[in-house]
């Protein structure tokens, strides 16, 4: 744990150096909700270059002032599970870049993230200032290796490589999720063996391949051999796709022999078993939206989950999975507090809670000395129909136009000239 | 010679639609109510406050202020509350693409041929799908099924009430007209060209569709000359043999079936109105529009709506040019003559098709154009109702129409909003306070087996 955020502070470190504004901003008199689950106050806050230097409710001085009066003032959001960056358009595989046929494990996506994908300022628009991008889960049930990346357009990638795993249990997979289970179980046993010396050259990897069965069997490279000693070595966080009851069990159960880092996603039936996933304290990644029983595996889906699971004392983070749409994080934010969970606590779902799961540094909450990722917002930012006015990343403000903003612009202004020749 | 065109066209109808699979739908056992003080969208563009609306026997009756009535009405005081007319979807797959989406019961694309005009959708309808419930928690109180997008003519699509009942038939919206599935694009392209068989190409889809049109023109006119003879020339003569897949295109060409064309690219969309004007069909709806917005105007003039969604994109290349003015633009062309729709094609979505309405709309002001929430209320209500041909029967809140009414617990443009009742021809089909909801019989005992699925 240590060395990680250690490691992330040298990566903020290399990044922002070279960004860091001349003059103060300060945000004035803005309704503060900080991402805590702290009530709501008016207040100021001050950008010192990329950091948050003041948050107080007293009078504060800065070069630049930002009047909030009235406006709702959040952290940057972060979308948990998105293919930002790696995706371009669905249907087109020649666009995307979100899986391996060869590496089961140890796949990463992090050098094939595209800095000037449309998807960057078109989220960026929508108050989504940071992505945990991950690939397709490969047709093994433990691997694939995501990443953060912050939405600053750099093409200098500000993030950091590979700092979760993901997995999945039953859905569409065809084998009897006794085989998934067996198999996962097989594989954390054998990454549990495997000792530094065994991974210092490609070839002690490829050696220590070649003796275990169930390296071979699936077809292992000394990559993905690193992985899973990531795994059980550096408390790599490990998302695992599951919903049904029985699963989540097995799964909390496996955490604890293995003692992993487990966040469970989709986790469509975990209101069946709420009181152990409270009591072995997994996090969630959940789609409050989604109350479809889209398979047998999410028979109990319902539009209360949220809130439900909130009152256990359960870590909630939120996705929206549906292809692009993960904009729309806001608004399943919004349907969660229509249907029983707490505002402060869907806004913390979607700033600070991926941020201390998955160890993101300084940021995800309106305080002294974090990173200045922030909203200002022109309604309420759980509305679906409210819009940031300012995004800030790394302190700076950013031109929120994107594609979408300069199509609608061709086709509402001058619209006496033809299309090519329109702005 | 008026009353020759009558007397041929009943002929027609009768040969052609032949009427079986009719509605027999029966509303549920209904109360005469006072919907009390209440803030209003009336579908019609208009918004009334603390205004009350009156339902009887099953159909509006009055709005207005402090209207009077005796002690047999029930009386709901919806003080500080919102109400509008229940919400229709003109998009939808329940029902052909029901949950859990299993294989057993995907059913919504014929995809063996391009041209299955002969398919209807209402023939694949589970009707034990649970999401029709889901949906009625959203408001919803009639919605259009239409098959999938595989085809270039993909078959009939049909419109229900939201009452899950035990048959199709008893399911269907009384004399709501049949429409046609076509699809432009990349979907049929795709599923063909993959096979190695046209259409492989968006000229392939072209040709396709008016290769098609080309045999319905022969054979209605078969149908004409065969209608044209004498009542003893027509004993002694053969009629000719129907065609399943003619009687549908047919009956479009007689403008008895609306067609709902899913398009998303702007030229598409005006290729498609070329066709349209070659056969002299109409196209009532063009679906996904992911473009509309490029030729809003166009869509305008030819009286044909954009279904739009509020801001789904980028999952093929096609829907890469999204914006979220889209439905606004569409809304606003000419002037305001635009027929705008909200869709969601999406079992999630049709629960909350006001806070798309609501996503739009607020794109729309952001683009500099001047909507009312009453106006954009009609996204969801009046508009799909025009579009399906149901708009005598519903889809406002104008006397006389059928009472299929929501009660919203906030303004309906508010994530917040929640649904509190619906009425569906005057009678209560959900009741939040009161914990009435409809289950299909999968929800029974599925997870537990004395419970239902979902109980709250």
């Amino acid at each position: 744990m240590i060395s990680q955020s250690k490691k992330v502070l040298f990566l903020f470190f290399i990044f922002f150096n070279g960004i860091i504004n001349s003059e103060s901003i300060l945000i004035q008199n803005a309704t503060i909700y900080d991402g805590k689950n702290n009530n709501a106050f008016v207040g100021n806050v001050l950008i010192d270059g990329n950091k948050i230097s003041r948050v107080s409710t007293a009078n504060l001085r800065g070069d630049k002032i930002i009047d909030a009066t009235g406006k709702i003032l959040t952290p940057g959001i972060i979308s948990t599970d998105t293919g930002i960056g790696i995706v371009e358009i669905g249907a087109l595989s020649v666009t995307r870049d979100d899986s391996s046929d060869l590496y089961k494990i140890g796949f990463s996506i992090y050098d094939a993230f595209n800095p000037n994908s449309v998807l960057i300022p078109w989220n960026r628009s929508n108050g989504i200032t940071s992505t945990l991008t991950l690939p397709q889960n490969t047709d093994s049930p433990i691997g694939g290796l995501g990443s953060f990346f912050v939405l600053d357009s750099n093409l200098e990638i500000t993030g950091i490589k590979d700092n979760v795993m993901i997995g999945r249990v039953g859905g569409s997979g065809g084998e009897s999720r006794s085989e998934t289970f067996s198999i996962m179980e097989d594989l954390l046993e054998f990454a549990s063996s495997i000792d530094s010396k065994d991974i210092e050259s490609y070839q002690d990897a490829a050696d220590f391949i070649d003796d275990s069965p169930i390296a071979e069997t699936m077809e292992l490279h000394p990559r993905d051999l690193k992985a899973l000693y990531r795994l059980i070595n550096d408390d790599l966080p490990l998302i695992i796709k599951a919903n049904r009851a029985s699963d989540l069990l097995k799964l909390i159960k496996i955490k604890e022999k293995y003692d992993l880092n487990l966040i469970i996603m989709g986790a469509q039936e975990a209101g069946l078993v709420a009181n152990k996933i409270a009591e072995s304290d997994v996090p969630l990644i959940i789609n409050p939206i989604n109350n479809i029983p889209e398979s047998f595996d999410e028979l109990a889906a319902n539009i209360e989950l949220a809130g439900d699971l909130e009152r256990m004392g359960i870590t909630l983070m939120f996705n929206a999975p549906r292809s692009h749409n993960y904009h729309l994080i806001r608004q399943g934010a919004g349907v969660a507090v229509a249907n029983g969970m707490s505002y402060e606590g869907a806004l913390k779902a979607i700033t600070l809670s991926p941020v201390e799961i998955f160890n993101l540094g300084d940021r995800g909450q309106i305080a002294q000395g974090n990173i200045a990722d922030l909203i200002i917002w022109d309604a309420d930012p759980l509305e679906p129909s409210s819009m940031p006015e300012k995004v800030f990343i790394n302190g700076k403000d950013i031109d929120l136009t994107s594609r979408m903003s300069r199509l609608t612009d061709r086709y509402t202004k001058n619209k006496d000239k033809p299309n090519g020749y329109r702005n | 010679m008026t009353k020759l065109i009558k007397y041929s066209f009943l002929i027609f109808a009768c040969f052609i639609e032949a009427k079986p699979f009719e509605s027999t739908y029966e509303p549920l056992p209904s109360e005469n109510i006072l919907i009390r003080n209440a803030n209003i969208y009336d579908g019609e563009g208009n918004e009334f406050n603390e205004t009350d609306l009156l339902i009887q026997d099953r159909k509006i009756v009055a709005i207005g202020k402090d209207l009077p009535v005796g002690s047999e009405f029930l009386i709901i005081d919806a003080s500080n509350k919102w109400v509008t007319p229940g919400i229709i979807d003109i998009h939808s797959h329940m029902g052909v693409y029901p949950a859990p989406g299993v294989s057993t019961s995907s059913d919504g694309n014929e995809a063996t041929s391009p041209v299955t005009a002969d398919v209807w959708a209402e023939h694949s309808i589970w009707v034990q799908d649970p999401q029709y419930a889901l949906a009625l928690k959203g408001g919803i109180t009639a919605f259009h099924i239409l098959p999938g997008s595989a085809n270039l003519i993909g078959g009939r699509g049909v419109t229900v009430k939201n009452l899950q009942r035990n048959t199709i038939n008893s399911m269907k919206f009384p004399d709501a007209p049949h429409s046609l599935k076509m699809a432009c694009g990349e979907n049929p392209k795709r599923v063909y060209g993959n096979r190695q068989q046209a259409p492989s190409t968006r000229m392939g889809n072209a040709a396709g569709y008016r290769k098609s049109w080309i045999q319905a023109e022969a054979y209605l006119s078969r149908l004409d000359e065969y209608e044209a003879k004498s009542e003893e020339a027509k004993e002694i003569g053969y009629a000719p043999q129907r065609d399943l897949e003619m009687d549908t295109l047919a009956g479009v060409l007689r403008g008895e079936i609306l067609v709902h064309n899913h398009c998303y690219r702007a030229e598409e969309m005006a290729t498609m109105i070329n066709i349209a004007n070659e056969f002299n069909y109409k196209i009532t709806a063009f679906h996904h529009g992911v473009e509309a917005y490029k030729i809003a105007d166009l869509l305008a003039e030819n009286n044909i709506c954009g279904a739009l969604w509020a801001d789904w994109w980028g999952f093929k290349h096609e829907a890469y040019d999204m914006v979220q003015a889209n439905i606004a633009i569409v809304d606003q062309a000419l002037g305001g003559k635009g027929c705008a729709i909200v869709h969601s094609d999406d079992a999630i979505g049709i629960q909350h098709l006001n806070q798309e309405a609501s996503k739009a709309l607020a794109a729309g002001l952001r683009a500099g154009f001047d909507i009312s929430k009453a106006r954009a209320m009609n996204w969801i209500t009046s508009n799909p109702a025009k579009a399906a041909g149901i708009y005598d029967q519903t889809g406002s809140l104008k006397v006389g129409k059928n009472a299929d009414v929501v009660i919203w617990s906030k303004n309906p443009f508010s994530v917040y909003a929640l649904v509190e009742r619906v009425f569906i021809d005057g009678a209560t089909a959900y009741d939040r306070k009161n914990n009435f909801q409809p289950a299909s019989d999968f929800d029974v005992g599925i997870i537990s087996p004395e419970k239902n699925r979902i109980e709250e």
